[in-house]
């Protein structure tokens, strides 16, 4: 957690934003009755648990700032995911798996960006289409079964530690800061806030919309292929429907990390919050053995709640 | 999610002239969709095979036109397939203990209605955006729903109550009736009526609604109230078509609804779309997937299969458009 | 604010009570299910509450809050681990792709039994289950038979991609092979919906004036399938899979001919009553498969009764029950 604190700019201190509240209160609500909850394995279990997400909902910042949303994500993760699994076991190589599927991934990403960018079309429905397609592709590939037997490099990647510390949370970590540097240190996240936001200024700035607008959507499909290599490290197989849905935990995360889905103001480091409150969320519940119907309800009141949160400190 | 400057506020000839034309092209989809299948398979074209589409297209149409006013105003509901399930169960609960269809309905579409209500003031009042707040209704309904039904299966309903889903009269489909007397009441609100004109002016520029005296969180309450309520309609449709009812009935629902708002060329940006082009995007969705039976496509290739036409749709739509004068 | 904090703890005191009350004495056993919405893993979830409650021993159900989600259940096994409940009886959501969580299981030494679907690896106290296969195999059968070997059918699959759905399929088709003379019109997905399943049967008669059969993966759909048949005022057989109240109440009055079940009352009684042996240090069986019963007109009568009136079988009981 204490790349956080180093990450933090003293700005989102002062926002001091609603996710952030639920956090805290989830986290001391649970390390007071949840037992085992503040054990070091635990937390270790709540961050490995949420780095797929984390993964999706970096990019989904991105695409949510420029004023779209990506639903084919989940639907992506699967096909990658399949992709890793069936190269992996035909290669033995877990790299060429990753290769894979981090190419099919971006494959999506790009002809989201396309047919948002240049073929103009909504970018709801447009990535409701590839999601089709990409599910579509998981059941061809798989044939609609489990793709069992693959090496156990592969698997490695999400039970190997590194100094101590698991290897999914280095790589969630990883992936935030990289997200975090493109974002607020280079030009292309200068851009990428125009493009939400002020998409002119792009235009008599000379730069292209349409292409930044490509590589965003492509970015979201390159993680969502890195994702699925984690994706099926963790199942140990490769499954034709096993991430679908997730987009939406994603845009969840983004929303109630404070993005908002008018005029490009994103925060990432929100984000990544929104992300770990769920995740504390359905374990602390697990812990305190809640009936699995409240747990479904707590979802939706947890966003909700954070999202008011937000809303009256904006009035304030 | 409203660009001023995109979307200067429009005299309502124009903008009606406008939707004809869209709707034209709209429509055009359709009927390429129609002539394709008909060579393909000669069951297309039956009598039959027609009144079972619009039969088909009608629940999803019922909870999309409820959806289109939410999306004019610029909103989402994601919590309508949840709504359904839940107004559904606590409908057949209520049939089942009372002997009363009446109060079945009445239950069904209050709860709808409540739920879209709720929806309405979390938007309004407690300033969640739309997507979001009612994602979290989706969740709190799911996890009520699940708690209610506790696994089990409501069925069973008097034959008069089941005539709503699944009777005739005169050879047509009762839900095709109720189908054209909804498309004709939403189409009459939204375009002829000042509430109407208002949700519009609403989506196209909220600042600029609310400057001019529009009631902005009072239209918002009623869309999302109607949305639930349709919601509540639909439950009641399917109760009486499928003869039972259980928790899980709503998760199937909810895509294809936003679906067929944004094929039928209702703009998610606010202000841009109507009734009548839901009616058409919900009557795509349903030839699709009655063509890939008809045509028996391998059941792996189906989600391929719809993704790609609903992208071709929705381009050669966009193209015609930009072409038209 | 002040609302806020008399909310947060009322939230606080509904939790703390949850907390307290997991902490009975006696054994806690952790039971994983697939959804809550199929009233089949209801059935299971009964049947072990009921034989915890005859034991003594205390149930903590975890159902993945996204139906039959799998990384949600490998994310449940990994809390649950943390919480390390006395034994764990497991429904994998998918037996190919939770083997990494039932060993995490194994690592925590944690017993566990397995019911319903196999899983593909890890070690287990016992395995108490049935195959979809010979379910599927054995309920088309009786369907075929009752059509005297010829005639169309359609199968109405489940959710693509579900081992459920995958080998309950291979078992109708597998039927049919016996059948030769029965010609299979079409195989088109109902994804354990209703409705979905009505329309498919609604679009399938359009295009096949005769259809004779309707193998349908599971009673959801096949009573939809029904309710299609009726609206068009056409009849054909029709069989489900489940063995649900709605359909034993359909076989009753003559609409369904047929629903294959394989227990899972007893799925769920049986395994609790290994797991808390096997704590008990009690013997054990390593393994029943329960039969497939076809519940049909001559013998629903068993299955008419509501889950609270039904009895666990006995340890004799489920020693007979394995020598099948």
């Amino acid at each position: 957690m204490s790349d956080l604190a180093i990450a933090a700019p003293l700005r989102a201190v002062q926002r001091l934003p609603g996710v952030a509240v639920v956090l805290v209160l989830l986290i001391a609500l649970f390390g007071a009755i949840a037992p085992g909850f503040l054990s070091a394995a635990n937390l270790s279990n709540v961050l490995v648990q949420s780095t797929i997400l984390t993964m999706l909902a970096l990019p989904m910042t991105l695409i949510i700032m420029t004023e779209g949303i990506d639903l084919s994500m989940g639907a992506v993760l699967t096909l990658t995911s399949l992709c890793v699994a069936i190269v992996s076991l035909a290669t033995k190589s877990m790299l060429l798996g990753l290769g894979a599927a981090v190419l099919v991934g971006t494959a999506f990403g790009l002809a989201n960006g396309l047919l948002v960018a240049i073929a103009k079309i909504p970018p709801f429905v447009a990535t409701l289409a590839t999601l089709g397609m990409a599910q579509g592709l998981s059941l061809i590939v798989s044939d609609g079964q489990s793709v069992v037997g693959i090496p156990h490099s592969v698997r490695d990647v999400y039970s190997a530690q590194l100094l101590g510390i698991p290897v999914p949370i280095l790589m969630g970590v990883a992936s935030y800061g990289l997200f975090h540097a493109l974002l607020y240190h280079t030009r292309f996240g200068t851009y990428v806030f125009a493009l939400g936001g002020n998409r002119d200024a792009l235009r008599y700035a000379g730069l292209s919309p349409t292409r930044l607008l490509i590589a965003v959507y492509a970015i979201g499909g390159l993680m969502a292929g890195v994702a699925g290599l984690l994706m099926t490290a963790r199942m140990n197989s490769g499954h034709p429907t096993a991430g679908l849905g997730m987009e939406f935990d994603a845009i969840a995360a983004v929303a109630v990390g404070g993005t908002s889905f008018e005029r490009g103001n994103g925060w990432l480091l929100g984000t990544l919050l929104g992300v770990l409150a769920v995740g504390v969320l359905r374990n602390g519940l697990n812990l305190i053995s809640l009936p699995s119907s409240v747990q479904v309800a707590s979802v939706g009141v947890l966003v909700i709640a954070a999202m008011f949160l937000d809303g009256l400190r904006s009035r304030a | 999610m409203t660009d001023i400057a995109k979307n200067a506020p429009s005299p309502a000839w124009s903008l009606l002239s406008h939707n004809a034309a869209q709707l034209f092209y709209r429509l055009l989809a359709a009927l390429l969709i129609c002539i394709v299948l008909s060579v393909l398979s000669d069951a297309f074209l039956s009598l039959g095979n027609i009144l079972n589409v619009l039969r088909q297209a009608s629940l999803t149409f019922f909870i999309a036109s409820g959806l289109t006013l939410v999306v004019l105003t610029a909103g989402l509901d994601l919590s309508v397939g949840a709504n359904v399930a839940l107004s559904a169960c606590l409908a057949g609960t209520v049939i089942h203990q009372t002997g009363s269809p009446t109060l079945g309905i009445l239950a069904g579409l209050l709860t709808g209605g409540t739920v879209g209500l709720m929806n309405g003031v979390m938007v309004t009042a407690m300033r969640i955006p739309s997507f979001i707040a009612t994602y979290g209704m989706l969740w709190v309904l799911n996890g009520v729903t699940y708690w209610y039904m506790a696994g089990e299966t409501i069925h069973g309903f008097p034959a008069g109550f089941r005539q709503i889903g699944s009777g005739y009269f005169l050879g047509l489909p009762i839900p095709v009736y109720l189908l054209l007397v909804f498309l004709a009441i939403g189409t009459a609100f939204a375009q002829r009526t000042v509430w109407g004109q208002e949700i519009y002016a609403i989506g196209a520029n909220p600042v600029a609604a609310r400057l001019s005296g529009i009631p902005v969180n009072c239209r918002l309450l009623l869309v999302y109230t109607v949305s639930g309520t349709m919601a509540g309609l639909a439950s009641i449709i399917f109760l009486s078509r499928l003869n039972s009812a259980e928790a899980d009935i709503g998760e199937s629902l909810t895509l294809p609804a936003i679906a067929a708002v944004l094929i039928g060329g209702t703009s998610l940006f606010g202000g841009v779309g109507t009734i009548f082009g839901t009616f058409v995007g919900a009557l795509i969705l349903t030839l699709v997937l009655n063509g890939m039976n008809l045509l028996s496509i391998n059941a792996n290739w189906q989600p391929l299969v719809t993704g790609i036409i609903v992208i071709i749709a929705v381009w050669l739509d966009m193209r015609t458009r930009r072409s038209a004068p | 604010m002040k609302h806020r904090t008399s909310r947060s703890l009322a939230l606080a005191l509904v939790i703390a009570a949850a907390a307290t009350q997991a902490h009975a004495d006696g054994e806690t056993i952790a039971v994983f299910t697939k959804n809550q919405t199929n009233p089949f893993f209801q059935t299971v979830r009964v049947g072990a509450d009921n034989m915890a409650k005859s034991l003594n021993a205390k149930i903590l159900h975890y159902i993945p809050t996204k139906p039959d989600s799998i990384p949600e259940q490998l994310s449940q096994i990994e809390d649950v681990v943390v919480k390390k409940p006395s034994a764990i009886v497991f429904i994998p959501v998918d037996y190919k792709a939770m083997v990494p969580g039932v060993e995490k299981i194994n690592d925590a030494k944690i017993p566990v039994v397995n019911i319903t679907d196999r899983s593909a690896g890890g070690k287990f106290v016992s395995f108490i289950g049935a195959d979809d296969y010979s379910l599927g195999l054995e309920t088309g059968r009786f369907l075929l038979k009752t059509l005297g070997g010829k005639g169309n059918v359609v199968i109405i699959e489940g959710v693509k991609g579900s081992l459920t759905n995958v080998d309950r399929v291979r078992g109708f088709n597998d039927a049919l092979k016996e059948n030769p003379g029965v010609k299979l019109l079409a195989s088109q997905p109902g994804n354990y919906q209703r409705l979905q399943a009505l329309q498919v049967m609604e679009n399938l008669m359009q295009s096949n004036a005769q259809i004779d059969g309707v193998l349908a993966a599971n009673d959801a759909m096949a009573v939809g399938a029904i309710e299609a048949l009726d609206g068009a005022n056409r009849k054909a057989q029709v069989i489900g899979i489940n063995g649900t109240k709605e359909a034993v109440d359909a076989i009753k009055s003559g609409k369904l001919l047929a629903s294959g079940d394989y227990n899972g009352f007893a799925q769920g009684c049986l395994g609790t009553m290994m797991a808390i042996r096997s704590l008990r240090g009690e013997p054990v069986i390593g393994e029943i498969v329960l039969k497939p019963t076809v519940i049909t007109k001559d013998n629903y009568q068993p299955f008419d009764l509501s889950l609270e009136q039904r009895t666990c079988p006995s340890f004799d009981d489920a020693s007979k029950l394995s020598a099948k």
